[in-house]
């Protein structure tokens, strides 16, 4: 029993150590990117439009719905207090500071996390990955750094999306409760907002983009030689990808806000 | 080129020892052949020698060099160098089979106008017999096409070492003989080719050197005709009847050399 705990420790830590590992070589390999005469460059072009163009639909349904949800309860639960000017914090905070980056990051790990995870898996079992490495091409920079920069690229990009339409839909759900002018909305929006709200927002975006592309790829590179791990991969993906963020939210916002 | 020198070879998967200390030198520019049963360990040992797996102990030498302590220029440069035909194709799925095969003269060759490159595919897909739509994805052709894909991506850099893993696998009868002719030309070039099968035939008709696998153990290694020679006693009669026949002759039917290792 005690063996077994202690070889299940050591496995874990070993595990720990090369995922650092991996992640490390990714960072190094970001460096060499644009200096290389490699032919990557397709792979960054096609994760961005997965990634980044084709999520923009559901990111904008889900801005708006938030957007118009956080006006509607605000409208209706602020002027009991007197604090009707208070709804306009309350949705930079919320959308630009929270919202925008997790909801971004939940739906990025969703689609493309498991899309990253299964495939690079499913390129080990067929041993493409080897393929890669014969014709001189190394696998992190051919195969992980266009995801991990298109990743952050579409992730900041959603974000700002997210954003945008988040405050523009709540305008137009405005519209329907207690109608104002344009330039009294965005007037309480422009000077609730602060330069701090943003860059937390997009600090919190590329905290999360490096975290799936990087949990994402290496659990497909987890994958050995069976079909059956492939799934098994996508599903380590999402869930760890998942914890982290949350983990990761927590702490930026700590270090905000302390 | 250099000699490719593997010393104390032991690759493990967990548990389960896939290869037993080997050593073993491939002599440069020649065909060396491993011939063994299903899960003898060849092909284990043709992707540790190619530097695709990390071998739980030993060392690859190319020439003086370690491959284990290439820097990434040196690296590249052995990539230039070698090829490789994997047994089950590794074509890449989302890119066409043009692609497939102009990848290595892209990485290795970047000056070469798209004429160029275009040209090259072109000769290299005609000399192996393919003679489908190369616009097409590898999952939108046959099986045994693949394998002609793959052998083209493995020769079209027309590399001084070629690593071919069960190369005629998938393969109709007039595709292997097309394919060995072009092997043979590849011997001519002195192309050093490092190559496992479980095919009697395949080894009798290019090796020059004969290394016998069974159960990850290395139970005979040499030139060809000594080896041949060597494990005639234990191997039996149907070596002998081989030797008698003269045993390159293309038509001859040729007797099951791995059913008579399996029979050790």
């Amino acid at each position: 029993m005690l063996e077994a705990s202690g070889r299940f420790v050591r496995r874990k830590i070993q595990n720990l150590f090369y995922a650092l590992g991996f992640f490390f070589q990714v960072v190094k390999e970001t460096f060499f990117f644009f200096r290389r005469k490699q032919v990557g460059f397709k792979v960054l072009i096609m994760q961005i439009l997965f990634t980044g163009y084709e999520a923009l639909i559901i990111n904008i349904i889900m801005a708006v719905s938030i957007g118009a949800a956080i006006i509607v309860i605000g409208s209706s639960l602020l002027p009991q207090f007197g604090q009707n000017q208070l709804i306009y914090s309350i949705l930079i905070i919320i959308i630009t500071r929270e919202l925008g980056p997790l909801l971004t990051a939940f739906v990025i790990t969703a689609r493309s996390g498991t899309a990253i995870a299964t495939q690079l898996g499913s390129m080990v079992v067929n041993h493409e990955i080897e393929a890669y490495v014969t014709v001189g091409l190394n696998p992190i920079s051919y195969l992980v750094v266009p995801r991990f920069i298109g990743m952050v690229v579409s992730m900041l990009v959603l974000t700002i999306y997210f954003n945008v339409f988040g405050l523009l839909g709540s305008y137009w759900v405005v519209q329907f409760i207690r109608p104002i002018s344009l330039n009294e909305y965005f007037g309480g929006l422009l000077a609730a907002l602060e330069v701090a709200d943003l860059f937390s927002g997009l600090t919190k975006a590329f905290v999360f983009a490096v975290i799936i592309s990087v949990v994402s790829s290496f659990q497909g590179f987890q994958v050995n030689r069976a079909s059956t791990e492939i799934p098994v991969a996508g599903i380590r993906a999402v869930g760890q990808s998942f914890i982290l963020i949350i983990l990761s939210d927590v702490f930026v916002t700590l270090i905000q806000y302390v | 080129m250099s000699d490719l020198y593997l010393r104390n070879l032991v690759i493990a998967d967990g548990p389960t020892q896939i290869i037993a200390e080997t050593t073993v030198t491939i002599p440069a520019e020649s065909c060396t052949v491993f011939l063994g049963g299903a899960g003898s360990g060849k092909s284990t040992l043709i992707k540790a020698a190619a530097g695709l797996i990390v071998p739980q102990s030993g060392e690859i030498f190319l020439g003086e060099k370690n491959i284990s302590t290439f820097s990434s220029a040196q690296e590249q440069e052995f990539r230039r160098l070698s090829g490789f035909i994997f047994q089950d194709s590794a074509l890449w799925q989302d890119t066409s089979v043009f692609q497939n095969v102009a990848m290595p003269l892209l990485v290795h060759y970047s000056s070469l106008s798209t004429s160029d490159v275009k040209e090259r595919v072109s000769k290299c897909l005609e000399l192996v017999g393919f003679d489908d739509d190369s616009a097409k994805r590898p999952s939108d052709i046959s099986i045994g096409k693949q394998k002609l894909v793959s052998i083209a991506r493995g020769i079209i850099h027309e590399p001084k070492i070629l690593f071919l893993d069960n190369p005629t696998g998938n393969l109709d009868e007039d595709s292997i003989e097309h394919i060995f002719s072009v092997f043979e030309t590849m011997k001519e070039k002195k192309t050093t080719m490092l190559l496992s099968t479980t095919s009697s035939e395949i080894a009798f008709k290019l090796a020059d050197y004969l290394g016998l696998l069974k159960n990850g153990n290395l139970i005979a290694f040499g030139p060809f005709e000594e080896v041949v020679a060597r494990a005639e006693q234990s191997l039996g009669s149907s070596l002998q009847r081989l030797k008698a026949r003269g045993q390159r002759r293309k038509k001859e039917p040729i007797p099951d050399l791995v059913e008579e290792i399996q029979n050790l």
